[in-house]
């Protein structure tokens, strides 16, 4: 007798469920409801978790698309060539996830076109935004040979690809000066508030600075995701490539350090760093996780060739550049606003909702298209197995 | 620009009567309730700092950091002073209240399509040649309106007169001026008055923003010759490999 099979539910199905359905009841509250109900957000502190986690971290954590692109495609860095789909994966659904935390974000958001039409070249946010419109559509047509490939009309897939391998070079290079551009002005914008925000945190080298911060921690995200398709989706992605890659980060956060250094001490004064303040420490922890422990731990090559290791290096990373970032947009304004900001859970659940669903993109894309090498054993069908025929662009 | 208009307000004549609140709530249709703070239903309020009445509003910079900030131009500095706002603009990014350093501008968080209120110097009165509301209510006459080179003149001429003033007007060097002026008895930091860098804000994203060209020619202009070299590399191993298999064929 054949007993029905009921579905197996794992654990991690029922996480992504939670989240999203708490994420739902938050969309819920921020459309219906409004600002006041589904936020802490008030004129004291008018950009919170929203702006702090969900566009500058995500544009942030992004950034190792378009380094790791023309790194392949400019520099002729070939080793790194088996990493690249997955580096820009990552970016164009990081910077999915900021257009669509702008959904929210913004108090009116059917208007999200104006910019468009609407020019005001003097506003680092103008520019800012038609940046990220513009390598966001950079990293859509990077990415579309992943889905192309699989188009079962010979045709149509070999014109496409035929002509994608055309314009290849060109958007990279394009989506290349795009990224540093608004890599950098994503620090820019906070210039305008001098006066608001914290010695700690305001320079005129912002913009560098964010810049700089950037890379390196886009590279440590891409090694993340990568470590992890390699753990649990079967992929094969060489462990040597990963400690490669993580040999740049190293250098590019003793430049960080050092020009954030030179500028606190020369330009707002030493003292600021040891006087006895909530600004003075969470100061440091970000930079013992972005700078002095990852700088330590990378120059040690028993960390780097364990992959284990490795990805827990790289989560520093990360996560002290959430910090930093955190600190700049959230931290850094609480003195001058005299205003403690804790984000409402209904912040944290629609931002974890947004994250999540690009994990769970990743996830998929990961498994039934061909976006990082696969393990030999490992021959389980996918929807369709076409060879591109241009090769692995 | 031409000559723009201005108000200055005499901390020391200031009898917190209320009534500019009042008129500016009525031009505006607001609520007429009492407020203590700047809101989006009070544009303009009086607040109580000891013995003297301080009276808030949009300072209608001279180069407002707002203007520079907002990213569809819904802010405007205009001809005649005031800085207005196009909320039909507005996508409500608040990138505005961010930026201002007197932090005037207030958001309708409670409302599900909010947009930014501010005061904005009676701009529709001014233009039909009327003064500003609060400044025709004042009946103590601690605020007035006129052009801004001369009530920048009648307010050194009180300060320097009078010993009893500060010697100091706010606004002629805050964010690079002001067209509203205040002068006291009592020193500003008492009266809740913030310290704003004297230069126009928007100087500080004009550089970042000059950087584009050179980003994008020195940038761009660097990777491409960079690849030119990647490539020109590329052909030349490829063309010696196959010259090689040739003369090895041979």
């Amino acid at each position: 007798m054949a007993r029905m099979r009921l579905p197996k539910i794992t654990f991690w199905q029922t996480v992504v469920a939670i989240i999203f359905l708490a994420g739902a009841y938050a969309a819920y509250a921020r459309f219906a409801l409004g600002f006041e109900r589904s936020t802490h957000l008030n004129d004291a502190q008018p950009w919170g978790l929203w702006v702090g986690l969900g566009t500058l971290c995500g544009v942030g954590l992004s950034a190792g698309g378009f380094a790791i692109a023309a790194a392949v495609y400019l520099l002729g860095f070939e080793r790194y060539r088996q990493v690249v789909r997955a580096a820009v994966l990552l970016s164009f659904l990081g910077y999915l996830s900021v257009i669509t935390g702008m959904m929210y974000e913004l108090g009116l958001p059917w208007r999200i076109w104006h910019p468009i039409f609407m020019w005001n070249r003097h506003s680092v946010l103008f520019e800012v935004s038609w940046c990220v419109m513009l390598y966001t559509t950079v990293l859509a047509l990077e990415f579309s040979p992943s889905l192309v490939e699989k188009i079962p009309w010979d045709r149509a897939r070999k014109l496409y690809l035929q002509w994608h391998h055309n314009i290849l070079i060109g958007l990279v290079l394009v989506g290349a000066v795009l990224s540093s551009l608004h890599q950098s002005f994503l620090g820019g914008l906070y210039l305008l508030a001098k006066g608001k925000v914290y010695p700690l945190w305001y320079s005129s080298y912002l913009p560098t600075l964010f810049y700089l911060s950037a890379v390196p921690a886009g590279l440590a995200a891409t090694i993340m995701a990568v470590y992890l398709c390699n753990r649990s989706l079967k992929t094969q992605v060489d462990p040597i490539v990963l400690a490669e890659m993580s040999q740049i980060i190293a250098p590019l956060l003793y430049v960080y350090a050092i020009l954030r250094g030179t500028d606190l001490v020369t330009h707002v004064g030493a003292s600021y760093l040891w006087q006895w303040r909530e600004e003075t420490l969470l100061f440091w922890v970000e930079i013992a996780m972005f700078v002095l422990a990852p700088v330590v731990l990378l120059s040690r090559a028993s960390v780097r060739q364990d992959p284990n290791k490795l990805y827990g290096t790289c989560s520093l990373v990360v996560m002290g550049f959430m910090a930093n970032r955190l600190n700049v947009s959230v931290t850094a304004f609480q003195t001058s606003s005299g205003f403690y900001y804790v984000p409402k859970w209904t912040e944290f659940a629609l931002t974890l909702a947004t994250v999540t669903a690009c994990v769970v993109a990743f996830h998929y894309a990961v498994r039934y298209l061909d976006i990082l090498p696969r393990r030999l054993e490992e021959n389980r069908p996918t929807w369709r197995r076409v060879v591109s025929p241009v090769g692995a662009a | 620009m031409g000559r723009t208009k201005a108000i200055l307000v005499d901390i020391t004549k200031c009898i917190g009567c209320r009534s500019c609140e009042n008129a500016c709530k009525q031009v505006h249709g607001l609520p007429l309730n009492e407020e203590a703070k700047l809101s989006a239903t009070a544009l303009t309020v009086i607040e109580e700092h000891g013995d003297r009445y301080v009276r808030r509003m949009c300072m209608s910079c001279q180069d407002p950091a707002c203007a520079s900030a907002c990213l569809v131009g819904a802010l405007k500095k205009t001809e005649l002073g005031p800085v207005t706002y196009d909320a039909s603009k507005c996508i409500g990014c608040r990138y505005c209240i961010v930026a201002c350093p007197f932090n005037v501008p207030r958001y309708e968080w409670a409302k599900l399509a909010p947009t930014v209120k501010k005061c904005d110097m009676c701009y529709a009165r001014q233009v039909k040649g009327q003064d500003p509301a609060c400044v025709e209510a004042c009946p103590v006459q601690a605020s007035i309106v006129g052009w801004r080179d001369e009530i920048l003149e009648e307010a050194q001429k009180r300060i320097l007169l009078d010993s009893k003033y500060v010697k100091r007007i706010y606004g002629s060097e805050e964010a690079g001026g002001t067209s509203v002026f205040f002068i006291s008895d009592v020193p500003f930091e008492k009266l809740g008055f913030g310290t704003v860098p004297a230069q126009p804000m928007p100087v500080l994203t004009a550089n970042a923003l000059g950087d584009i060209p050179t980003v994008v020619l020195v940038g761009g202009g660097l990777l491409a010759g960079l690849y030119w070299i990647t490539n020109r590399r590329k052909q030349v191993a490829l063309a010696e490999a196959s010259s090689a298999e040739l003369s090895e064929k041979r």
